[in-house]
């Protein structure tokens, strides 16, 4: 038998920028190895910017060279980088002045320990150069060594980051007692104890009377339903979609509830046998391959990882018009 | 304490393709830039700025209103963001509406964006997990319950579809521009979310709607074609609890009630116009009509049958080419909003409705949850 989980799932996306007309020469220089500011009004920016912060207006790109070398005018000290930081090892983030420019640019500086003010600090480029703020990280001037940079061949116009979050929680009471049930081979609901409605999943509380439920309000429900909406779905490629056919996701209304589960996976029944007003019954996989580490506290479905499919009972259909105001 | 009179007299849109020519501030200031052209005004007399986006997880920009304030000339000034989903760009409107109603600034400009080229709708509202559903796996099942509810014949989505893509047409701005759109072409394009259609359901676009309100001294100073926000509600719902009826939203009732009241309108099929309802997939045309009291139930798919609709018809719907034709998600409520105020602004170009006084923008958002309204006005004070 599967152990409860605690949610933990990683949400991420290559995203894609327009890096325009001023931000497009920045990383291609840095790729290049060299640091550029960009003139707005009597001052250079580094970085530099598409609009003048001061004033809104548009800044006509008038790109120059500022460092390699620069003055830290503060910083802080990382002492436990996380796997998102330019290093592995301990650093200081600092504002650094950049000889040539009039503010400051916000990087990293790989040092023994922690940077005064003041300290003269160099530019050093990564082997490997993408077009991006991180081709560029600085150590006091005494490290630095000199470089060779070749250049690359086509400007940097669009990039790609992978950006993403991931996202750690305890199931919530209910939720617990949910994932236990269900990996139990049952579905538990709650009944509000001031409307006397079935929740299924139920939040562990009414959101239409704003009453809590307990573990007193748990109420088992029977694995059997009837379909009370549906849709065939023909799978749009995305990043992460591994869905190529068409497959159908309906609602199911359980038996006692009143408000049915939903997204429920049917990959063996089509129109027309597949109807509104369909019985069915879940066929539960074996105990030991049951697993809920798909359900998280928010969806209101049974997670596929329980079942096998959703077979029909044989009973007779239910009369759609009975079923009016149940689809989901 | 009642509100004080607040009204459009500017607005600006983007072309809504996909734009990767441009960042996604060019994109935004691209739009405001064009509405305060058109109001005559700059960055220096606007007193606070009121964006709108679609969730982050869009393009994974977060907290945009940050970023955004040099482009949009914000720094040193109040900006706000709001957030309500697909409903975004009207609430964003009307809570941009709301700061000049209350006295507290005299001049805003709103700003609804969505740059949807830089990340991807559907990976994004599918819980970046595979086998999501997605809008259109969402909506389709309350569609089919619709469909059975109504007894409309299934050439009713195909007809909206075909429809506003020909008011599209007549849009510069808007993304999709299918000369040779037809029913065939509807219903012979792929099948995505049974009963839609991959031509019933709208595109990925790049985009952002700005507009500029007033008071009725800004009116004056700028001499504008003013179009009044006579009226303007928002309501929301849970998106799941015993009884739910999904194809006809309480909240959406609720909101059209509380609409018409504030607007003295009591026809409002009559005493409107014509209507920027949020349509993003076809069928949604007369769920709408029905659940905003447009229609009666189980009537409203025979208004788009009869023609009534239509650009030329006795009440046109959607006559930009609408979400079905350009979404950039959080700018799609927005240019509801500003298509209706352009239309009794009698601004629309080949678009425009004739002799339009009064307008109905409209947008939704979450499973059909959120819902956020306004009436445009030509006179400040219409006889009804």
């Amino acid at each position: 038998m599967g152990d409860l989980p605690v949610i933990d799932y990683t949400l991420s996306f290559p995203y894609t920028r327009t890096t325009g007309p001023v931000m497009g020469p920045f990383l291609t220089a840095l790729r290049d190895g060299q640091i550029l500011g960009g003139r707005c009004g009597d001052r250079v920016l580094c970085p530099p910017l598409e609009y003048d912060p001061d004033t809104g207006a548009e800044v006509a790109p008038d790109l120059v060279p500022v460092g390699p070398g620069g003055t830290v005018t503060g910083s802080t000290w990382v002492s436990t980088p996380t796997e998102k930081h330019p290093f592995a090892e301990p650093f200081a983030f600092a504002t650094i002045a950049l000889d040539g420019a009039d503010t400051p640019l916000i990087h990293a500086v790989k040092a023994p320990g922690p940077v005064e003010a003041g300290t003269r600090v160099m530019a050093q480029f990564r082997d490997e150069r993408v077009g991006a703020i991180t081709d560029v990280y600085f150590v006091p001037e005494a490290d630095a060594v000199e470089q060779t940079i070749a250049p690359g061949d086509e400007p940097v116009e669009i990039t790609e980051h992978l950006i993403g979050v991931r996202i750690q929680e305890d199931l919530y009471p209910f939720r617990k007692r949910y994932a236990q049930a269900l990996l139990d081979g049952k579905i538990l609901g709650q009944r509000s104890p001031k409307s006397g409605k079935v929740y299924v999943p139920s939040r562990g509380y009414d959101n239409m009377e704003r009453v809590p439920m307990t573990e007193a309000d748990d109420v088992f429900l029977p694995d059997i339903g009837t379909v009370v909406s549906f849709t065939e779905i023909t799978p749009i490629q995305y990043h992460g979609q591994t869905e190529t056919d068409p497959y159908i996701r309906c609602a199911i209304l359980l038996d006692g509830a009143d408000q049915p589960v939903t997204g429920i996976d049917i990959r063996d029944l089509r129109p027309p046998e597949f109807k509104v007003g369909l019985r069915l019954r879940c066929v539960w996989r074996p105990p030991a391959e049951r697993d809920v580490s798909e359900l998280d506290n928010r969806m209101g479905a049974i997670p596929e990882g329980v079942y096998e499919r959703w077979e029909p009972t044989g009973e007779p259909d239910v009369n759609p018009d009975e079923l009016r105001g149940q689809a989901w | 304490m009642s509100a004080l009179p607040c009204a459009v007299i500017g607005t600006g849109q983007t072309k809504y393709k996909r734009r990767r020519e441009l960042t996604l501030d060019g994109l935004v200031r691209e739009a405001a830039l064009r509405a305060l052209d058109d109001a005559g005004l700059e960055f220096t007399d606007i007193d606070a700025v009121v964006i709108g986006k679609a969730p982050d997880a869009l393009e994974g920009v977060m907290m945009p209103e940050l970023s955004l304030c040099d482009a949009l000339g914000a720094v040193g000034k109040p900006i706000h963001r709001v957030h309500t989903a697909g409903s975004v760009g009207a609430s964003t409107a009307i809570t941009a509406t709301t700061l000049v109603e209350s006295g507290m600034y005299d001049t805003v400009l709103t700003v609804g964006y969505e740059k949807q080229s830089e990340g991807n709708a559907t990976w994004a509202l599918s819980g970046g997990k595979s086998g999501g559903q997605g809008a259109g796996g969402t909506f389709a099942p309350w569609i089919r319950e619709y469909i059975a509810r109504s007894k409309a014949p299934e050439h009713i989505g195909w007809l909206v579809a075909v429809k506003d893509r020909q008011n599209a047409l007549l849009n510069p701005y808007a993304h999709l521009h299918i000369e040779d759109i037809s029913i065939e072409k509807v219903r012979e394009s792929p099948m995505l979310w049974d009963p839609l259609h991959f031509l019933e359901s709208c595109p990925s676009s790049d985009g952002a709607a700005a507009m500029v309100l007033t008071n009725e001294a800004g009116v004056k100073r700028t001499g504008k074609t003013p179009a009044w926000v006579l009226a303007h509600a928002k309501r929301t719902e849970f998106s799941m609890f015993p009884g739910r009826d999904t194809t006809r939203p309480q909240a959406g009732v609720e909101c059209a009630e509380a609409l018409y009241k504030k607007a003295g309108i009591t026809n409002p099929r009559e005493q409107i116009d014509c209507a920027e309802l949020y349509v993003p997939f076809s069928w949604y045309e007369p769920m709408w009509l029905e659940g905003h009291l447009l229609a009666e139930e189980g009537e409203g798919w025979k208004l788009t049958d009869a023609g009534d609709t239509a650009l030329d018809g006795s009440f046109p719907v959607n006559m930009s080419g609408g979400v079905l034709s350009s979404n950039p998600i959080g700018a799609s409520g927005m240019i509801r909003c500003l298509e209706a105020a352009d239309q009794v602004r009698g601004a629309c170009g080949e678009h425009q409705v004739e002799g339009a006084k009064l307008a109905l923008g409209h947008a939704y958002g979450g499973a059909a949850q959120y819902f956020a309204m306004w009436i445009a006005s030509a006179e400040l004070n219409p006889e009804l």
